[in-house]
């Protein structure tokens, strides 16, 4: 029974191992057949710094990489400290994003395609990319920062471990890195947004800087995000709440209008305008506000909407009230 | 003695209505990761924020402990999971009753759980960057 069991444990991992193995390097194939309108055949960002990692700090190695230039104290040994799990030999992903994020860098997810890497090398930013050298059931996982390409002979340079220059075949480098999830990310100052990046990737990225950066510069990435996702509710409502926080009310409320306006539909939009205009004294304005979120019929906001409203209609009372 | 214990209670008095002015004041807009979560964004951000506070409640984590389960171990196979199985986890929590116990039996479970389907080979909660020397 038990020598059956192990059979067929055999027999998954030899699937598994085929499974790995057999799967060809789709994406290199397409970009080298026909490569698409607008990308060099050729960039390398020779200028990147380079921090040999010492031991297991592939990690910080790779983040101190694409940090430099933003963060003055993002050496390879602070980044150690902050990053580092030392039981376990490495550094977890999502601690890799908040590390830039709390060296003042906005750090955004790349889509999981190799040409958007290749787009994003292009516009002179460094990719910081996972990778799993190892095979799926025997995973060796590696943080690397890839600096350039080479289109015709199917190549790819990075900043990689203890080698300054590592030059490796495109198709490897593809294996690798969809083995690993296609986690990649390109960390820049607040203002500035990778070429690539989609609308949910920015929300996340801009969202995730509010919470470790200041009001200004929060409200930074979040106007430039805005030039480039204006429809974005998310990312509306968050530059009005910076601003707020900024102490800025009258910018606050601004921008919870355009964000009522754009999506009438959103009671926190009409929520938030009408906290704020009833802070900015603006009481009239205010109960319209919170009657439009009620209005919204909203039934996750349903209850708060209504509570905002009657504290505020309690209010107009009181003051209008003979003394 | 009588005076000075009056004075700490008006003291106490006047810091907690401040406290409450202060959160009432903030309390009144809504977050962008509120509306981010309402927009099905970041949400998953937001619920590995709050499984990992979670296991670092002091008595959560005297219990993982008392198990033999390490915070760390266990923080980073919150890390490991999907987006979609933090959701599970984080809705587990939520739905589980009130009571302290409950939830610690509910993390213990799932840690335990997913430590031996590790074990066995069935998954491979492994998010860790084990790198090349």
């Amino acid at each position: 029974m038990i020598a059956r069991a192990w059979r067929w444990a055999a027999l998954a991992l030899l699937l598994a191992a085929a499974a790995a193995l057999g799967g060809c390097a789709a994406q290199t194939e397409t970009l080298r057949r026909a490569p698409p309108a607008g990308l060099n055949p050729r960039v390398e960002l020779a200028a990147t710094p380079f921090f040999p990692q010492t031991e297991y700090h592939c990690g910080p190695a790779a983040l101190a990489t694409v940090l430099a230039g933003l963060s003055a104290d993002a050496t390879p040994e602070r980044l150690g400290e902050e990053v580092f799990l030392p039981a376990r030999t490495g550094t977890l992903q999502i601690e890799m994003i908040a590390g830039a994020r709390r060296h003042g860098a906005v750090a955004t997810r790349l889509p999981g395609t190799l040409e958007a890497l290749l787009r994003e090398l292009q516009a002179g930013h460094p990719v910081l990319v996972f990778q799993n050298l190892g095979l799926s059931w025997y995973p060796l996982w590696h943080y690397a920062v890839l600096i350039g390409y080479d289109l015709e002979r199917a190549e790819v340079m990075l900043r990689s471990g203890t080698t300054e220059r590592l030059v490796m075949s495109m198709r490897t480098l593809e294996h690798a890195w969809v083995r690993a999830g296609s986690w990649a990310f390109v960390a820049l100052p607040p203002g500035q947004w990778p070429a690539t990046a989609e609308e949910k990737a920015v929300v996340e990225a801009a969202v995730g800087f509010e919470r470790s950066a200041t009001p200004a510069q929060a409200a930074l990435a979040y106007r430039s995000a805005l030039q480039r996702f204006p429809d974005s509710l998310s990312l509306r409502m968050g530059l009005g709440n910076v601003l707020y926080a900024a102490g800025d009310k009258n910018s606050a409320a601004l921008a919870f209008e355009q964000a009522a306006q754009r999506h009438p539909d959103s009671a926190p939009a009409w929520m938030n305008l009408a906290s704020t205009r009833a802070e900015l004294g603006q009481r009239d304005a205010a109960l319209i506000a919170a009657r439009r979120a009620v209005a919204s019929g909203d039934a996750a906001w349903a209850e708060r909407a209504a509570a905002l409203l009657a504290s505020l209609e309690a209010q107009a009372k009181d003051s209008s009230a003979p003394r | 003695m009588k005076t000075s214990t009056r004075w700490m209670t008006r003291l106490i008095a006047v810091c907690l209505s401040f406290a409450g002015f202060m959160t009432s004041a903030q309390a009144t807009l809504v977050s962008t990761e509120q509306v981010a979560a309402s927009e099905g964004v970041t949400s998953a951000a937001d619920q590995r924020a709050y499984v990992n506070s979670m296991l670092t409640r002091a008595d959560v984590a005297a219990a993982l402990q008392e198990r033999g389960i390490d915070l760390a171990q266990a923080q980073a196979r919150v890390a490991a999971l999907t987006d979609d199985e933090v959701a599970h986890v984080a809705h587990t929590l939520d739905t589980a009753p009130a009571g302290a116990s409950d939830v610690l039996g509910t993390i213990v479970f799932i840690f335990l759980l997913l430590l031996i389907t590790d074990i066995l080979g069935f998954t491979k909660i492994f998010p860790f960057t084990r790198s090349i020397r």
